[in-house]
């Protein structure tokens, strides 16, 4: 055997096997390496694919792609301690959807399956170790103690990218940069999640949630719905959760108290708990994209949108993907594979949403450093509904009146007016 | 739903363990440190307090690279389990 | 020499407790669709075995499994343990075949598959633990069986077996052809190498039907199935804990070997 190829992707998750997929298709021989026993085995994710990006690998998605189901209702909630307010965009009953909700074990793996159906070569339980170096340039790597080359190396092996790092591309994360999610599936019938979250059998509902959630720690909580689970969540910036003094397990188990989201999980059984990191430092974070025989795809690049509501990496990771794809086809072509002939990866990606959100909120990260989002906007919110919405026999006053009283002693006029400002600016 | 105590969170979980650990630790560092960050940060909670002394088992191990990140003592030799090892998740 | 052998995949008995799950009615276990099945271990450590013997001299190793969907991962991985082919029997017809069926469907495999010298087999797959298909293999085939195995040997033209027995073991020769079922004693089955997994995610991995083989569809399936499940239950775990304590460390230890005699534990 030949332990040559046309191109090595270390990791099987949505980056990677958009690339291999798009490389075995144009008839590149194509190695993947996943560390997972299978691929997906390691994956967690909090569940939503955003925007049409499968579409261009798969024509007619969902089709047979093992989605949950696809979202016909978004929802903002901003928690107090015992209330909530939400903004409720639903567009579920008039049959427009807009992103699916997936599990990662089994949606990777049906990945990975269409990566073998094109005809690469898809090596589960293998974990790359290292690069393979002739002088500058990546010509391959190490993994179980044998070695693979290749013309092209992607690292798609995602946040904690050993390959990047090892390339010299970027440095170790820093807790600013990264936030930590813990995640439980809650097992629901069908149903019960129809019912409650006002659904059709088909369609799917993503709330997100600001405020108690995550108890005034810079972060957010989601709830998506699949077929016959829940995906609950907190996902906490590191460095806050390290100031807090607090354990993201505690904050998922208060989040599951709280009585807006008990309503919602009541009765359900806990089948699943796990964790992840994922980058959030916007584009300051974004490493070298390439070097010599190199390319850095998804999460491995921090290509990720956090805006503080959603985060978007799997459409980040597989429309990185296809555009490395595309530049290794560029560079075979050529046949050169030094970081001049790669550099066109960065262009395509000047070119997609991928850079070009990343720029556009580019300030985001810094807009949620605010400690005010998590704590003392949401709460402000609550309270300001319940003086609203509340008849208890007393005068009544006006909203700005009311809005006044709340913030006295939360935030000043100026403070909200300032944040007002940056938000307008950053998100 | 009742609160869940860490052993039962991880139960659920699926693991292949390898014999030998993938993150270690320099235990001379963790006698000194303070405040032992690790012990809040880590989601399975791998870290714990044992007489005054850090003891670590890596077998629940979630491999999401959080302590890696937050010691800044140096104290961590991280990296993911051989292939195959480690957790392996049902949903994800 | 041509070495057969024989894998099962089973549900993972790695798998958290708490997933595992029967149709009591239909009595069935119900296989969590995200959890993958493995390669029963004791049939590992027939391809162990196996391996054992192509270490040390010319040998050509083959693994045979019957099952749906997944079971080319089986006869993936043990090809990155270094077996040289692997075949896949999947069929309709198969389902739901007992030890007698699955046993005949090996054997039209088996005879199909060309020269066989030593056909391996796991002692029993550890799902069912009915620990027959190895032997019928042999009935069927015509050819000897030893059990058990701790150690395999097979040079010029016979297979020396040290079989695993209540006290200790011995050493059993047989001609070959010839069935060994091999036991856990053998020890720890290879991991994978790189190579390995790499080569054997390229290999392509033929698929055999009933008719490929020759079957007697009327031998196969649930209809030809000679042993029925009466009853399918889960077990109820009963933790009891007693402390058993004494004045001294040695007085403890003394009451606690009786307590266990007085329960006809010891
Ligand atoms: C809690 C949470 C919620 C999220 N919610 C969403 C959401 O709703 N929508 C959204 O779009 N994004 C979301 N994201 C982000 C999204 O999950 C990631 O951006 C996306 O998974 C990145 O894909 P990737 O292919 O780059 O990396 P990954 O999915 O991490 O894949 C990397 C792969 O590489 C493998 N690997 C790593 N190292 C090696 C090695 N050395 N050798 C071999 N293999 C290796 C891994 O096992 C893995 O399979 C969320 C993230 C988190 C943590
Ligand atoms: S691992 Fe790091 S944070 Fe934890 S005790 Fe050791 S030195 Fe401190
Ligand atoms: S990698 Fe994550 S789960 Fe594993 S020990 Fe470190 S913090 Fe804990």
């Amino acid at each position: 055997m030949s332990d040559k190829f046309d191109a090595i992707v270390v990791g099987a998750g949505p980056a990677g096997c958009a690339t291999a997929c798009k490389l075995a298709r144009a008839g590149l021989e194509v190695l993947v390496v996943e560390r997972g026993k299978f691929p997906g085995a390691k994956n967690m994710t909090g569940g939503v694919i955003y925007g049409p990006v499968l579409d261009s690998l798969f024509p007619g998605a969902p089709g047979d792609i093992p989605v949950e189901r696809a979202i016909g209702r978004h929802v903002i909630c901003l928690l107090s301690d015992r209330s909530s307010v939400s903004l409720d965009f639903n567009m579920a009953g008039s049959g427009d959807r807009n992103g699916y909700t997936v599990l990662r074990s089994r949606f990777d793996r049906w990945l990975a399956n269409k990566v073998e159906e094109a005809g690469g070569i898809v090596a589960a339980g293998l974990r790359a170790d290292d690069l393979l170096w002739q002088g500058q340039r990546v010509v391959g790597i190490t993994a179980g103690g044998d070695e693979f080359r290749a013309d092209a190396v992607i690292a798609a092996d995602g946040v904690n990218s050993t390959m990047a790092t090892k390339a010299g591309l970027r440095v170790n994360l820093s807790p600013e940069n990264v936030n930590q999610g813990v995640k439980e599936v809650i097992g629901l019938p069908r149903e019960a999640i129809e019912e409650r979250f006002g659904l059709t059998s088909d369609s799917g509902a993503a709330i997100h949630f600001l405020g108690f959630c995550t108890r005034g720690v810079h972060g957010g909580g989601f709830l998506y719905t699949n077929k016959e689970s829940l995906s609950l969540g907190v996902v906490v910036q590191l460095k806050a959760l390290m100031e807090s003094n607090l354990k993201s397990v505690d904050l998922l188990e208060s989040f599951k108290e709280h009585p807006t989201v008990r309503e919602y999980i009541r009765g359900g059984t806990t089948v699943e708990y796990s964790a992840h990191l994922v980058p959030a430092g916007g584009l300051r974070m974004v490493p070298r994209l390439f070097t010599d025989g190199l390319l850095v795809a998804g999460d491995a690049a921090a290509l990720v949108l956090a805006t503080g509501r959603a985060l978007e990496g799997i459409n980040f990771a597989v429309a990185s993907g296809i555009a490395a794809a595309e530049t290794v086809l560029k560079a075979k072509e050529r046949n050169d594979f030094s970081k001049e002939s790669l550099s066109v990866y960065e262009k395509l990606l000047a070119d997609s949403f991928v850079l070009q959100d990343l720029k556009t909120f580019r300030e985001a990260p810094r807009f949620l450093e605010n400690q005010r989002l998590y704590q003392t906007y949401p709460e402000l919110a609550c309270k300001l509904a319940e003086e609203v919405f509340r008849v208890d026999g007393k005068p009544k006053k006006k909203l700005w009146q009311l809005a006044r009283q709340e913030m006295k002693g939360r935030v000043s006029i100026w403070q909200l007016l300032r944040d007002g400002l940056s938000a307008r600016s950053s998100l | 739903m009742s609160p869940m105590t860490i052993e039962e969170r991880l139960a659920l979980n699926k693991y292949d363990v390898d014999t030998e650990a993938h993150i270690r630790l320099n235990e001379n560092i963790c006698q000194e440190c303070q405040p032992r960050i690790c012990l809040y940060i880590c989601p399975a909670e791998c870290f714990k307090l044992r007489d005054g002394r850090l003891s670590f088992a890596y077998e629940g191990c979630l491999e999401c690279g959080s302590c890696h990140v937050c010691c800044d003592k140096g104290a961590i030799d991280w990296s993911y389990p051989r292939g195959g090892f480690g957790v392996a998740f049902e949903y994800g | 020499m041509n070495i057969i052998v024989c894998i099962k995949q089973i549900l993972d008995p790695e798998m958290p407790p708490v997933k595992f799950k029967i149709d009591a009615q239909a009595k069935k276990v119900i296989a969590p669709e995200g959890i993958p099945l493995v390669i029963s271990p004791f049939d590992e450590q027939a391809v162990e075995a196996a391996l054992r013997i192509k270490d040390a001299q010319e040998a050509k190793v083959t693994a045979i499994t019957m099952g749906g969907q997944s079971a080319k991962d089986a006869v993936k991985h043990v090809l990155a343990m270094g077996v040289d082919e692997g075949i896949v029997l999947s069929d309709e017809a198969f389902n739901g075949s007992d030890s007698f069926s699955t046993a005949y469907v090996l054997s039209q495999a088996i005879q199909k598959a060309g020269e066989y010298d030593l056909i391996l087999c796991g002692r029993q797959a550890a799902d069912w633990d009915a620990g027959q298909v190895g032997s019928i293999v042999a009935e069927e085939l015509g050819i000897p069986v030893v059990t058990l195995a701790r150690k395999v040997d097979a040079t010029g033209g016979t297979v020396r077996v040290e079989r695993v027995i209540p006290d200790g073991h011995e050493v059993v020769e047989a001609p070959l052809p010839a069935v060994v079922t091999v036991s856990s004693e053998l020890g720890q089955a290879r991991l994978p190498t790189g190579r390995g997994i790499v080569m054997a995610a390229r290999k392509s991995i033929p698929v055999w039907s009933a008719q490929d083989i020759g079957c007697d569809v009327s031998r196969v399936g649930a209809g030809a199935a000679r042993s029925e499940v009466v009853a399918l239950t889960l077990p109820i775990h009963e933790r009891k804990g007693e402390i058993v304590s004494g004045e001294t460390g040695a007085q403890a230890a003394v009451n606690l070997a009786l307590k266990l005699r007085e329960n006809r534990i010891i």
